[in-house]
């Protein structure tokens, strides 16, 4: 019996306690979003409701479904194969959902279930793949454990075919490695926002000639809205470790690093779990599964740079500098990390790889479009119903993830806009909400798909100001070595802030355009892309800036400086707002008026908020005499 | 948070495993921030001799990656998420009003060092925006006149 062979049996014994559980099996989604709203809190409760009543249980935890919008996630397996999901489990809901489901043997806690993990519904309850948020998901393949393994536990992966790729890749020549993920195979590009061709990167690491090698899994997710390596990494950390190491073994390299952000604690410490036990299992390090070759990686915590994303300003950071991106070439395959030969993909990138040599080319290329195979996460976030992580094959059309799966913007809103791979990302209009999810179309409209962030828009956004938000964000991100982009970056946002202030001038768009052609000379990517948002929107949105500019306008209302807070009414909330005025602006007059002065208010809604009926917003300019 | 209540290990011993060209800067300074509450200006020399660079490159490492503080924190930092989920619904208002009731700026803290506000980057608690956190703790979604009570509250008791 071989090595994996061996280890796959073993995991098989333990995963087997999972899928038929002999006793009650009562487990608890823990990730970023669901700690957040206090899953941890709910396992406690849990593991105190537990032994309260003296169950016969097990309590376990898992990844994350992907379902942000339900979390606290709490599933409940019976011995007689009943699976069912219980959706926003507080801790203060624990007994309710225990008392409930556990009064018989087919008791089921209606208020909190969500959904039923058998393909057919169970006394009423929906099965999980009929959910909206779920059917738009043709297939998981790559969050194919996401919610469903413990992440922490390496035999749950191994029992579902985890390290089954490795072990075949191990017995393959490198070539014939290459040749499943290249363009003639299974057509694998980077995920990372480039969409680069991977097999030719790992072509170019293998052929460099010096030594040592280095594999690198860019974690550095930096795009405010994007969240989808994150649920990777919590959820099914093996994925992207067999993956850099069948790279490493396709490239012939030796050591690697995941460079993974400082926001994502908790994917640092799954991922160092993860690595600890790929190593004791003779997955990581001398001799792998006895096949001779060696590998070994760790984890680099990143401090707060959204530049570290950049390929060499990753490198920059690895190598224990500031990381400010250098000119390419050289390219890091030839002159990476201390000067070797380098290979950088997303993670996302590297969690396809294993899928690819257990499944074969064929059945990789059979989801996706004409041009593009496979699949891409998304995370959903903004205006929208439903916020989450989804997979779906490349050409979806991006109105299915919006509508159906994120159940459009909120009540009584319409759509706006769409913000697709982060702040650099662009702008894309509602009316392209029809646009297949692949990177050629959205590059045909001036935007980037990149890296897998959706922000949905509703028409209360102003897009000056989240063109202001997008062109800050770029600067105070900038490294500052080229002047390009910081200077570049520092004249957007001054732009754009006088326009949202109301001194914008008739000039501005064509200032705009000309600041934004200039950018493309940026030495790196953050600059080159740093004008994408408001280029795209001077075409689509062009008459919101000439609203701003020439009528003083904010026609969304958010725009500080072309607005005013009016108290235009009466209200039993008034004293309230009055009191709660940060800065003392509500004055109140003998005779019982209310009233604001302007030249305190900061203009921050607290009022609003609580004598809704009274306070409201007018357009500054317009209504002054 | 840091326990103030035991004296940190000497810097020397937390950097004993540290290697030159080994990928070590990111984490000698994660693991002194995490002793201290901050990095101490007296780790620069020692940490420059330890991987073999000049102490100009340390302290230009520092003051480029945003989660590294050379002066000890306020007693509870406020966190304000700067992420779009956040600004499309109101996150900017939120800024603006912990400015005005705390009096200062993000990166600041306030005189009697009780509260400090610190830009947070998006990590994806989208489902709670707008959102803050307290130490660390996520709170969300808020509306404006929740986080001036809170901020009111904490400036009140001294953070």
């Amino acid at each position: 019996m071989s090595a994996y062979q061996e280890l796959r049996q073993k995991a098989e014994e333990a995963w087997q306690a999972v899928e038929s559980p002999p006793r009650l099996r009562i487990s608890v989604g823990i990730a970023t979003c669901s700690r957040a709203v206090g899953a941890n809190e709910t396992l406690e409760a849990i593991r105190q409701e537990v032994s309260r009543r003296g169950l016969e249980a097990d309590v376990a935890i898992t990844g994350c479904w992907g379902l942000c919008y339900a979390e606290p996630i709490v599933e409940i397996a019976k011995p007689d194969g009943s699976r069912i999901l219980y959706q926003k489990v507080s801790a203060e809901r624990v007994p309710q959902l225990v008392e409930e489901a556990l009064a018989s043997a087919r008791g089921v806690c209606r208020e909190l279930a969500l959904a039923t993990l058998s393909s057919q519904p169970v006394d009423g309850v929906p099965s999980l793949s009929s959910l909206d948020f779920m059917a738009v998901q043709e297939a998981r393949r790559l969050m194919a454990n996401c919610g469903i393994i413990d992440p922490e536990d390496i035999d749950h992966y191994i029992a579902r075919g985890g390290y089954e790729g490795l072990a075949k890749a191990l017995d393959m020549p490198q070539e014939d490695v290459l040749w499943e993920i290249s363009d003639a195979g299974a057509g694998l590009w980077g995920r990372g926002g480039a969409a680069f061709p991977t097999a030719r990167k790992w072509e170019f690491l293998r052929d460099a000639r010096s030594e040592p090698k280095y594999m690198i899994g860019n974690a550095d997710e930096g795009d405010p809205g994007s969240f989808v390596n994150r649920t990777l990494m919590e959820s099914d950390p093996h994925s992207i470790i067999e993956g850099m190491t069948i790279g490493a073994y396709a490239t012939g390299a030796s050591y690697g690093y995941i460079y993974l952000r400082e926001e994502y604690p908790l994917c640092l410490e799954r991922m160092e779990l993860a690595l600890r036990q790929a190593r004791e299992r003779g997955l990581l390090g001398q001799n792998i599964l006895g096949s001779g070759f060696s590998y070994d990686m760790e984890v680099v915590r990143g401090a707060g740079s959204y530049v570290c994303g950049e390929e060499t300003g990753l490198i920059a950071s690895v190598e224990d500098r500031r990381g400010m991106p250098k000119i390419r070439p050289p390219f890091p395959a030839q002159s990476g990390v201390f000067g070797k030969p380098t290979n950088v993909n997303n993670v996302e990138t590297y969690a396809n790889v294993p899928l690819i040599l257990r499944h074969g080319a064929v059945w990789y290329a059979s989801l996706g479009s004409e041009e593009n195979n496979g699949t891409k996460m998304f995370s959903l976030s903004g205006h929208i119903q439903r916020v989450g992580v989804l997979e779906v094959p490349f050409g979806t059309p991006l109105r299915r993830l919006v509508y159906e799966a994120g159940g459009g913007p909120p009540e009584g809103r319409s759509l706006k806009a769409i913000q697709p791979g982060g702040p650099l990302g662009g702008i894309i209009h509602a009316r392209d909400v029809d646009l297949p999810l692949e990177p050629e179309p959205f590059r045909q409209k001036g935007a980037l798909l990149g890296s897998g962030g959706l922000v949905i828009f509703d028409d209360s956004a102003c897009i000056v100001d989240m063109c202001l938000y997008f062109e800050w964000f770029a600067e105070d991100e900038s490294c500052g070595r080229c002047t390009t982009c910081r200077i570049g970056t520092q004249r957007l946002v001054e732009i754009i802030r006088r326009i949202s202030n109301g001194d914008g001038r008739p000039s501005d768009i064509d200032l705009l355009r000309l600041l934004g052609d200039n950018m493309r000379y940026a030495n790196c990517a953050h600059g080159q892309a740093a004008p994408t948002a408001v280029m795209n929107s001077l075409e689509a949105f062009l008459e919101e800036f000439q609203e701003h500019i020439e009528g003083k306008r904010c026609p969304a209302k958010v725009c500080r400086g072309l607005v005013r807070y009016e108290i235009v009414g009466k209200s039993p909330g008034l004293p309230e707002a009055a009191a709660i005025c940060p800065t003392a602006a509500i004055v109140v007059h003998s005779d019982g008026r209310y009233t604001i002065d302007q030249g305190l208010c900061i203009k921050c809604d607290a009022c609003r908020e609580l004598a809704p009926e009274a306070v409201q917003v007018v357009d500054a300019v317009a209504t002054s005499d | 948070m840091t326990d103030t209540t035991k004296s940190p290990p000497e810097l020397e011993q937390l950097l004993t495993d540290l290697e030159p060209q080994d990928a070590d800067l990111l984490a000698a300074l994660h693991r002194i921030q995490e002793a201290y509450g901050y990095v101490p200006r007296k780790a620069i020399p020692l940490l420059a001799e330890k991987l073999r660079m000049t102490p100009a490159m340390v302290y230009g490492a520092i003051t480029f990656y945003s989660e590294f503080r050379l002066e000890p924190p306020a007693r509870t930092t406020i966190s304000w998420c700067s992420g779009p989920a956040c600004r499309l619904k109101g996150g900017e208002n939120i800024r603006r009003a912990l400015e005005a009731v705390l009096g200062i700026g993000l990166e600041e803290s306030t005189d009697d060092k009780a509260v400090g506000l610190h830009l947070h980057q998006c990590d994806g608690t989208c489902a709670l925006a707008p959102l803050i956190r307290l130490d660390g703790h996520p709170t969300g979604p808020l509306t404006v006149s929740e986080v001036i009570k809170l901020a009111r509250a904490l400036k009140e008791k001294g953070g």
